[in-house]
């Protein structure tokens, strides 16, 4: 099983999440790769739809966003490691969920009564929002929660799980529980 | 000497100004509040994203501001990544603390305009952390294929944003059924795949391995 981490983080701001998690995942047994976003050149989406209507499947900017695409469509789980911003995720992640949508299918389904797209894969990886925070703020905690449980329903993903750390966080039992939670 | 008051439409979609509907609902908006003497300006978020000079003019632009309002298109139940960016250096610049009052339309490509409500909870955490104050948020649903509905919606909004109160949701039907949506939608995707000259199946899968 291969788990993919999507590195957010800025700086040094998730490295001890980071390497909780590599050791919860190598416990359940996956092989982790983890991709540091900030050190990888991706031009923001723009909107145009051509993956879904040119180059269906496929961004039509030839970049590294393309490789990562290409990584999330394989994984079995797809780790999502950031600092919570305004209660979501930061910039350096959400420039390739954008770029995420040529793996779904452009054709709407009906899903828990809202609409939604079909699968383009046959299989979508499992997600884990692992969120970090300088202070508890529960707001923030709660859209944090919501958005990754929405992301899942819009990745057509057969489960998700999201958790929120702060400095007094024990982040070695909140990684196992992440994990446990999608197994 | 009597302050004038200043709006600035923020567009924060990739398409820009004069393309995209996040800058056609917007500028609804903003319209109905130079018809009441407010002076008004549009930036566009991404543009502003791609140079530093660019960056700092955006920033000034918003320092001078009394009123922004933030208009954006729903991208994977959040902003678009630029827009992320841009609100933190806002953030920590505090750019207009304590001073702006922000009102925010977020749109989906989706009929249901709850599918908003993540990126409105969002915005709302932006303007806490910035020192903003919040006049509110409006989502709308299919919104590009909403045109005359929306204007007459949006318009009367434009007095609580110039008086700086709290702003009332407006009235709106759905734009369309969420099945006629789904089906229609269907249709007008394999259109525009034929008008673009598409290289695959629309259900290609590059990345099977
Ligand atoms: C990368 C990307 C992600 C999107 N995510 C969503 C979404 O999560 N939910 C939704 O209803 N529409 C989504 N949309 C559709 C846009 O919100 C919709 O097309 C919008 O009207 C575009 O507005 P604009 O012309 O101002 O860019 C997405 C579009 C793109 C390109």
């Amino acid at each position: 099983m291969d788990a993919l981490v999507l590195d957010g983080s800025r700086g040094a701001e998730c490295r001890d999440a980071l390497a909780a998690l590599h050791r919860a995942l190598a416990e359940a047994g996956y092989t982790t790769e983890v991709i540091p976003l900030r050190e990888r050149t991706i031009a923001p989406c723009r909107g145009c739809f051509g993956c879904w209507v040119k180059t269906a499947g496929e961004c039509v900017i030839d970049d590294e966003g393309r490789q990562v695409a290409r990584a999330i469509a394989r994984c079995d789980l797809l780790v999502y490691l950031t600092p919570v911003t305004f209660g979501g995720v930061s910039f350096e992640l959400k420039k390739v969920l954008d770029r995420m949508i040529p793996n779904i299918s452009p054709f709407f389904a009906r899903v828990r009564g809202e609409t939604h797209h079909q699968r383009r894969y046959r299989k979508t990886p499992r997600v884990i929002g692992l969120g970090i925070l300088s202070q508890p703020d529960r707001e923030a905690e709660r859209v944090f929660k919501t958005l990754v449980e929405r992301n899942g329903l819009n990745l057509r993903t057969p489960c998700t799980a999201a958790a929120v750390v702060t400095p007094e966080s024990d982040l070695g039992a909140t990684a196992s529980a992440l994990v446990k939670a999608v197994a | 000497m009597t302050a004038e008051k200043r709006a600035l439409l923020l567009v924060g979609s990739p398409r820009g100004i004069g393309h995209s509907t996040s800058d056609r609902l917007g500028s609804i908006v903003l319209d109905a509040l130079k018809s009441r003497d407010v002076d008004t300006e549009k930036l566009h978020v991404h543009a502003a994203m791609d140079s530093p000079t660019a960056l700092e003019s955006a920033l000034a632009a918003i320092g001078a501001a009394d009123t922004v309002i933030l208009s954006l298109p729903l991208y994977v139940d959040s902003f678009p990544a630029p827009v992320i960016a841009f609100l933190e250096r806002i953030v920590q610049q505090r750019i207009g603390a304590g001073r702006a009052r922000v009102f925010v339309i977020i749109q989906c490509g989706f009929p249901e305009k709850e599918q908003n409500a993540t990126a409105l909870a969002i915005a709302e955490r932006f303007a806490a952390e910035a020192g903003w104050s919040w006049l509110g948020g409006v989502g709308l649903g299919a919104a590009e294929w909403q045109h005359k509905d929306v204007a007459l919606a949006l318009a009367p909004l434009a007095e609580a944003i110039a008086n700086g109160t709290a702003v009332p949701q407006p009235v709106l039907r759905r734009a369309m059924p969420a099945w006629l949506y789904r089906f229609g939608g269907n249709v007008m995707w394999r259109l525009a795949a034929r008008k673009h000259h598409a290289t695959r199946s629309l259900r290609a899968r590059p990345y099977d391995s």
